[in-house]
């Protein structure tokens, strides 16, 4: 649903929050889309993500921080047009297989349940152009609430 | 498996490489900036303080998937130096908690293979900044010892 009355939409959350978050825009994200029901994005291959040079598969590290990312980004999409800071409690992340390398991978995050201090968010990664096939990771996080002021302070 | 890895492990294991040269080996390592220090036979692995991965730029605090990719490296690197035979592990699975905001300053880990089974590895990392019994975060990670040809 569009509400006129906002002056930004969650797409514009996601991307400021990309462009603020120096680590994440390192590691050459971008968002594919946002909705309410969730975030995609995508992160390309890159040679300097790799994680075992003899195979140029990229580090589970790499796949791991751009889904935690994402789930922050569901939190916004799902607050939206609220702003809260939602830093991470825990984050599960299941290697399914080994993506190509030189493809770059996409994710679906999506805050299914909200709580007044925590947020469940589940998360699928797969190789792109194979979305509607075997994901290469999936995750299981949990976020805690802080909510801001008008002038950004952490009120709670 | 890369006979140069091989090779570079043994030496590192003999003590006539230097641990770094493994861990530059990995670009992703090189990308987060991952040193090891080594007393006596206990391996400390360090997120030196750099810019590059900062998360929240106000606090400022590390990026969570930063420090997340240190202990999982760190993990790998553990088990590559504690094993007899050098093997490339997988990651299989990654659980980490948070336990504190990881500010902008080093981080050091460290990491206790919990149980080496012939074919899958769990390793418990622990990560800290001021103290070493004050965590920032702790993670559980099992890894897939591959065969030699993997």
């Amino acid at each position: 649903m569009t509400d006129n009355s906002v002056p930004y939409t969650r797409i514009d959350v996601c991307n400021r929050s990309l462009e603020t978050v120096r680590h994440s825009r390192n590691l050459g994200m971008e968002v594919l889309s946002a909705e309410e029901s969730g975030v995609r994005v995508r992160m390309p291959w890159r040679e300097d993500l790799v994680g075992n040079p003899d195979t140029g598969v990229l580090h589970g590290g790499a796949i791991f921080a751009m889904m935690d990312q994402a789930g922050g980004m569901a939190n916004s999409c799902r607050l939206y047009p609220n702003f809260e800071i939602t830093p991470t409690i825990d984050f599960r992340v299941d290697h399914l297989h080994a993506p190509t390398p030189g493809k770059a991978v996409i994710c679906q995050a999506s805050c299914y349940r909200l709580t007044t201090h925590v947020t469940f968010v589940r998360l699928t990664t797969w190789e792109e152009g194979m979305e509607d096939g075997e994901p290469v990771a999936t995750g299981l996080a949990t976020y805690t609430r802080m909510k801001l002021d008008k002038n950004g302070r952490v009120t709670s | 498996m890369n006979n140069s890895l091989k090779a570079l492990i043994e030496a590192c294991r003999a003590g006539e490489a230097d641990y770094q040269d493994l861990i530059d080996r990995v670009p992703y390592a090189r990308f987060l900036g991952i040193e090891l220090r080594v007393q006596g036979e206990e391996l400390t692995f360090i997120l030196p303080r750099n810019p590059e991965n900062i998360g929240n730029p106000t606090l400022p605090a590390l990026h969570g998937g930063a420090v997340a990719g240190f202990m999982e490296q760190a993990a790998i690197i553990f088990i590559l130096l504690e094993m007899g035979e050098p093997r490339v592990p997988k990651t299989i699975d990654f659980t980490i908690d948070y336990l504190r905001a990881g500010l902008f300053r080093d981080t050091f880990a460290e990491c206790r293979i919990t149980r080496l089974g012939r074919r899958i590895a769990n390793v418990h990392i622990s990560a800290w900044q001021k103290r070493r019994d004050e965590p920032i975060t702790i993670a559980r990670a099992h890894f897939l010892l591959s065969e030699e040809n993997n």
